[in-house]
């Protein structure tokens, strides 16, 4: 039988952002894959040069916009390293905070997204539904849906209240209910197990192989974490249980992701109930001297790291980063061997893709 | 209690003859940042085995062209015409002997053991030296290697697929080694024809 090769993008009704492969099949079979990227490549890196340290909070908060709060938490974290700054135990754990309710609203999306592509829009609703919980708190408590500007260098720019905090408390007794029956939908519709259990599988040697992170090393039994293997910010005090499954094919993700918003949850509770008293961040913005720093944090989809150096000008001198979405564009060609043509859709909605992140 | 075992700078000066400069830092929760150089960027293949065997995963790769540290004002106030006289100053050598004069490139290989980073960083002359591939060894490599080569004037040696990854092949090399004046980027050329034309209308009115 021959192979033809079918475009899938740079524009597709399944793909958020743009994204061009090149899908050789055979019948319905894909056969290779090539992926071309760098339609929205819009040079960040060159900028955050170009601004001062402290403007850059601004500028790698949007960079994306579902883990918006992990890049200027990771940057933040370096350039403390780099300047010596001990950052306060309560903007610590709020620093956790919010960063474990951006995790909830990013897996919901992500999960949400899958039923709407396994044609189930009945539950795409119902998620996206109960991800509006998680939207109202952080409107609330942060003045914002996405990007919500927690973080500063030496601490956070918000503080909870006892007002504040049995808002959250609510709005966590509201979301678990409704949480717990999302996941028995994922675990039990058969349409849900039929479209996404045993499809896109990424093996454990496989994913070992393409350096995968987060959900989707996870969902193929890598337990590694940032948040326990190298712990920063509050985790050190924390109960963090690590999810993983064996599979490594969608629903493994899927299900993943669900269990990982579920501790969030816990998370949120924990660190409400032994909310340090303290400052919250510095009086005053501290000197950056010249120096280089690596610092490391558990973002949505997995372990972002952020290298910058500085040479005691206002500027740093280079700051990069490489999102978890840098490696699962390469296991994706794992996981399209040999998949239908009518699965692509899901398989790649699966590595919950972030383009504007892995083109900057 | 860390990952990276106590003996990795041996290790690693075993596998580098040419030789390396070591430190290592603990963060205040034990999360151990190595920072390895290496004096001999042909050493970079025996280390990077070095570190797959220790179980490594190749986090990222960082190229930029530090900056020559700035001269300290300070003292010449202080001392007189001593440092004036003399010229231009000798730039700093890095390890290795490459010259830090804002022309030549530091690629840092960041690699996670276990939740632990350990850097290693090599030194390329101006104009751009060629090292070592590392995607037959991480395969994750790919992609940060082509990324480096399209924005810096590297030569990757050994890269099974040195494509462009993000930029177009129309865009000239090393666009980050430029100066890409505004007009020329938005392609301005209209500007004067826009002005001509205001003047002719001007013209035409008065």
């Amino acid at each position: 039988m021959s192979t033809f090769t079918i475009p899938v993008g740079p524009l597709h009704v399944a793909l958020e952002e743009p994204m061009y492969f090149k899908v050789e099949v055979e019948g319905e079979t894909v056969r290779n894959v090539e992926i071309t990227a760098g339609h929205v490549h819009r040079g960040v890196e060159y900028l955050t040069t170009k601004r001062t340290i402290f403007q850059n909070i601004t500028l790698t908060e949007r960079i994306c916009s579902l883990c918006s709060n992990s890049h200027p938490e990771a940057y933040c974290m370096a350039i403390e390293q780099i300047a010596g700054i001990a950052v306060s135990e309560r903007a610590e754990s709020l620093r956790v905070m919010a960063s474990e309710i951006k995790r909830i609203a990013s897996h919901l999306f992500n999960v949400a997204i899958l039923a709407h592509l396994v044609g189930f829009d009945t539950l795409f609703m119902q998620v996206m539904e109960t991800r509006e919980i998680v939207q109202d708190l952080k409107e609330t408590l942060f003045g914002n849906r996405m990007d919500i500007g927690a973080n500063c260098i030496g601490g956070v720019r918000f503080d909870l209240d006892s007002k504040g905090l049995s808002y959250l408390a609510a709005q966590l007794l509201r979301l678990e209910p409704q949480l717990d029956e999302i996941v028995r939908h994922y675990r039990t519709n058969t349409s849900i197990l039929r479209r996404t259990r045993g499809v896109g599988v990424l093996d454990r040697a496989a994913a070992v192989d393409c350096a995968v992170v987060g959900p989707v090393a996870r969902a193929s039994g890598i337990a590694y974490d940032v948040r326990t293997k190298a712990p920063y910010s509050a985790y050190d005090k924390l109960d963090v249980p690590v999810h993983t499954l064996e599979d490594g094919d969608v629903w493994s993700r899927a299900l993943v992701r669900l269990a990982e918003a579920k501790t969030a949850i816990d998370v949120l509770r924990q660190c409400a109930a032994h909310l340090p008293e303290g400052p919250t961040g510095p009086r005053e913005r501290p000197d950056v001297p010249a120096g280089q720093a690596i610092a490391k944090c558990e973002a949505p989809r997995g372990e972002l790291i952020y290298y910058v150096r500085t040479d005691g000008s206002r500027c740093p001198e280079r700051v990069k980063w490489r999102v978890p979405s840098f490696m699962n564009w390469d296991a994706l060609r794992v996981m399209l061997a040999d998949a239908k043509v009518a699965d692509i859709s899901l398989i790649v909605s699966s590595i919950d893709p972030c383009i504007s992140c892995t083109e900057r | 209690m860390t990952a990276l075992p106590d003996d990795i700078e041996a290790r690693l000066r075993a596998a580098a003859p040419g030789g390396i400069g070591y430190s290592r830092d603990e963060t205040a929760k034990g999360v151990a940042v190595a920072w390895c150089e290496l004096a001999d960027p042909a050493d970079l293949e025996a280390a990077a085995r070095c570190l797959k065997d220790l179980g490594a995963r190749l986090s990222t790769i960082t190229a930029l062209q530090p900056k020559p540290p700035e001269p300290d004002d300070d003292d010449d106030a202080a001392d007189g015409d001593d440092a004036a006289d003399a010229g231009e100053p000798e730039p700093p050598r890095a390890l290795g002997g490459v010259a830090i004069d804002g022309t030549s490139y530091e690629i840092a290989y960041h690699f996670d053991v276990d939740g632990d980073t350990l850097t290693l960083t090599v030194f390329l002359p101006a104009g751009g030296g060629t090292v070592p591939s590392l995607t037959p060894l991480f395969r994750n490599a790919d992609w940060s290697e082509r990324e480096l080569m399209e924005i810096y004037a590297i030569r990757i040696d050994g890269h099974p697929d040195p494509r462009r990854l993000f930029l177009d092949e129309s865009v000239d090399a090393a666009v980050l080694e430029r100066l890409i004046p505004f007009s020329t980027l938005v392609n301005a050329a209209s500007t004067k024809s826009l002005w001509e034309k205001i003047l002719e209308q001007k013209g035409g009115a008065s």
